[in-house]
């Protein structure tokens, strides 16, 4: 396909933090300085998928990966990533600066579990650190917390609902 | 009285660590299988397996005292060892063991019973002379009268469980305010988690260390101590890391805490192994927190400086012999650190992530120890708790066990799911933890992330995420990369494979 030929690079955003820059062609390899080491990709049957890097062996899993964006699993860690073209690298800036980005949003579950209590209801005012609602996991029972200050819009759990990880407890909108 | 055969009223790792030891002394062992685990690798070690019917409505196969007791009179066992967790606590089990004449490898009932009642616990402290935390006088059933209460002795207070332990039902309470949610939330998780909703209040010490005391009691009066464990690197009071023995004691410190932990053991005639609580704060001042009348999770770290095993000492007082050392036989050389690799994410707020260990490969060398119940293909189910192993290392000194223990991090391969090993990678580099500088709440107030993250390893993720893309944009240019060396694979590949799972 042509439209490889017009990118020299490729961009690599984390969710957060530095971003990383890649020429192309590819190359097999990272450079540290002014050296390149060799970077390869292998399987066996005892270590599983794994990458070998200046002779040290690192685990790796792509667990998911669509569209632009991945989320690979790679010495214990887990790195969500979107590839970008120059030209989608400079569309996403524009837009995000386009966008001054409202504080509302959503109060995500952060494991799975059961709700045994929500403290607050649609139409409340709440401030950030605030809890919400109480998830009961692994026999331990955890305060969920707004990091948004807000009026709660709506409320998608009530008690005894069962939850999984990311699962939306309530949207929150800021004044 | 030998004991020829013992049922392991447990599983996972402690049941193999139990089997070892028993195997060593020539006792033989029995086991219980459940449904959620079928070939868990304590089955294949023990010697026999009793089969449980999962046949009772909501019991839980090693909570059902009748069963277990059942088990080991249908086994033909003379003695229960009950591990950590399930029945291992329970004064009432323990009696109904004695009842029907079959040893139970721990303390009397009458201590498990006291010590177990943090209320009574406290007093018996406080008689023995130690010093407690201020706190209410026995249990408090309402949240107005727990707010009296923290007005007297000021805030912060702890709520803890009056049955409880392991962090549940335990709630920090910073101002009048909070108390009353607080209040109701630790009363609803002890009732749910210890069928007993009773708390009480005590003084919260604000960065205080977690130091317990091992204990080891004959029925003879004999009792010594082993020494200290350090445990404050703890995350929702989840112990996590612990060591011994700790920076923050001296040998004259040491010998104080360890005789009075021996003091509170004889007040209530203690026999087998226990571990008493304290917390020690920045003044070196300490407090009686409780007593764990069982085996604990981090008994490898005191076995590994004193060269004792703990669980033989238990099977040994069980059948009646006198402690074979005295105190001053008691010696602690180097230092030891043990680390939880639990199944849980470290990323996601250490959520549980239960799944299919797909591979394991854990170091091995003369100075690092490893206690698992799990091999390659197990399953971490949810039911249980969701440790994968304990990685136990030794040096001649902290920092030589420091050194080491990064070393051997970097040895152990999970896949499959996702562990704890990325925050012991972070702590191993933390400047406070290296020079041993930490208390319980270092990892909420000092650490602001929870692995370790390096930059090249970072980087080498990006580039699978761009080879990943090119794949699967530009796919036909690129379908040379699929033929490479023998024994590599495209990540194309390697995402189609899994995607199937």
């Amino acid at each position: 396909m042509g439209e490889r030929i017009r990118y020299r690079k490729l961009y690599v955003l984390p969710t957060r933090g530095r971003s990383h820059q890649f020429s192309l062609p590819l190359k097999e390899s990272i450079r540290i300085g002014k050296r390149d080491y060799p970077i390869q990709l292998k399987n066996d049957e005892r270590f599983g998928t794994y990458v070998l890097w200046k002779n040290r062996k690192y685990p790796v899993e792509v667990v998911r990966s669509g569209q632009n964006s991945y989320e690979i699993l790679f010495n214990d860690i887990t790195y969500n990533f979107t590839v970008e073209t120059p030209f989608s690298y400079r569309r996403r800036r524009t837009l995000t600066k386009a966008i001054q980005s409202p504080l509302s949003g959503e109060i995500k579950a952060p494991m799975p579990g059961k709700i045994t209590e929500v403290l607050v209801k649609e139409g409340d005012t709440i401030s950030s650190g605030d809890t919400i609602a109480v998830l009961e996991a692994m026999k331990m029972e955890n305060e969920i917390i707004s990091a948004i200050s807000g009026t709660i819009a709506r409320l998608y759990v009530k008690q005894g609902s069962t939850v999984m990880k990311d699962d939306p407890i309530a949207a929150v909108v800021s004044d | 009285m030998k004991i020829k055969r013992v049922l392991i009223a447990n599983r996972g790792e402690i049941a193999v660590r139990i089997i070892s030891t028993a195997k060593k002394m020539g006792i033989e062992t029995v086991v219980m299988r459940t449904e959620s685990e079928p070939a868990a690798l304590y089955t294949e070690l023990a010697d026999f397996i009793c089969e449980i019917d999962e046949g009772v409505a909501g019991g839980h196969r090693f909570l059902d005292i009748e069963s277990v007791i059942g088990a080991a009179h249908k086994t033909g066992c003379d003695a229960i060892h009950p591990g950590y967790g399930f029945l291992s606590e329970n004064a009432y089990f323990a009696h109904k063991c004695q009842e029907q004449g079959v040893i139970f490898i721990g303390p009397p009932p009458d201590a498990i019973y006291k010590m177990g009642n943090k209320t009574i616990a406290r007093d018996i402290a406080i008689s023995a002379g130690i010093t407690v935390a201020r706190g209410s006088q026995g249990n408090i059933s309402h949240h107005e009268e727990a707010e009296r209460v923290a007005a007297t002795i000021g805030y912060p207070v702890i709520i803890k469980a009056a049955s409880g332990g392991g962090g549940r039902g335990m709630r920090i309470v910073r101002s009048e305010a909070e108390m009353e949610r607080m209040f109701n939330m630790a009363s609803s998780e002890a009732a749910k988690a210890f069928n007993d909703p009773s708390v009480f209040i005590e003084k919260y010490i604000d960065s205080p260390r977690h130091i317990e005391f091992q204990i080891l009691g004959d029925h003879h009066g004999n009792i010594i101590h082993l020494g200290e464990r350090e445990c404050s690197i703890q995350r929702k009071h989840q112990k996590l890391l612990e060591e011994a023995p700790s920076e923050a004691l001296n040998e004259e410190l040491r010998s104080e805490i360890g005789t009075l932990a021996t003091e509170i053991a004889r007040a209530v005639n203690y026999h087998s192994a226990g571990t008493v609580e304290f917390l020690l704060d920045a003044d070196s001042n300490y407090y009686f927190m409780e007593v764990n009348t069982r085996i604990q999770v981090e008994h490898p770290v005191t076995e590994m400086v004193t060269g004792i095993d703990i669980v033989e000492l238990q099977f040994r007082i069980a059948e009646g012999e006198k402690l074979p050392i005295e105190q001053n036989d008691v010696r602690i050389e180097g230092h030891a650190i043990e680390c939880r690799i639990n199944a849980e994410d470290v990323q996601a707020g250490f959520a549980p992530d239960p799944g299919r260990v797909e591979r394991l490969n854990l170091p091995t060398a003369n100075h690092i120890r490893v206690d698992t119940g799990v091999t390659e293909g197990s399953v971490i189910v949810p039911g249980y708790d969701s440790m994968i192993a304990k990685l136990i290392v030794k040096g001649d000194n902290r920092n030589d066990a420091v050194r080491r223990l990064k070393l051997a991090l970097d040895k152990v391969w999970i896949k499959g799911v996702k562990t704890t090993i990325p925050l012991f990678r972070m702590l191993v580099r933390n400047r406070d933890f290296i020079g041993g500088h930490y208390y319980t709440d270092f990892l909420e107030k000092e650490v602001t992330q929870y692995h370790y993250n390096s930059y090249y390893e970072e980087k080498i993720a990006a580039w699978l995420a761009v080879r990943l893309f090119i794949r699967e944009n530009w796919g036909d240019e690129t379908d040379r990369y699929d033929e490479g060396e023998s024994g590599q694979v495209s990540p194309w590949l390697l995402n189609k494979r899994l995607r199937q799972f």
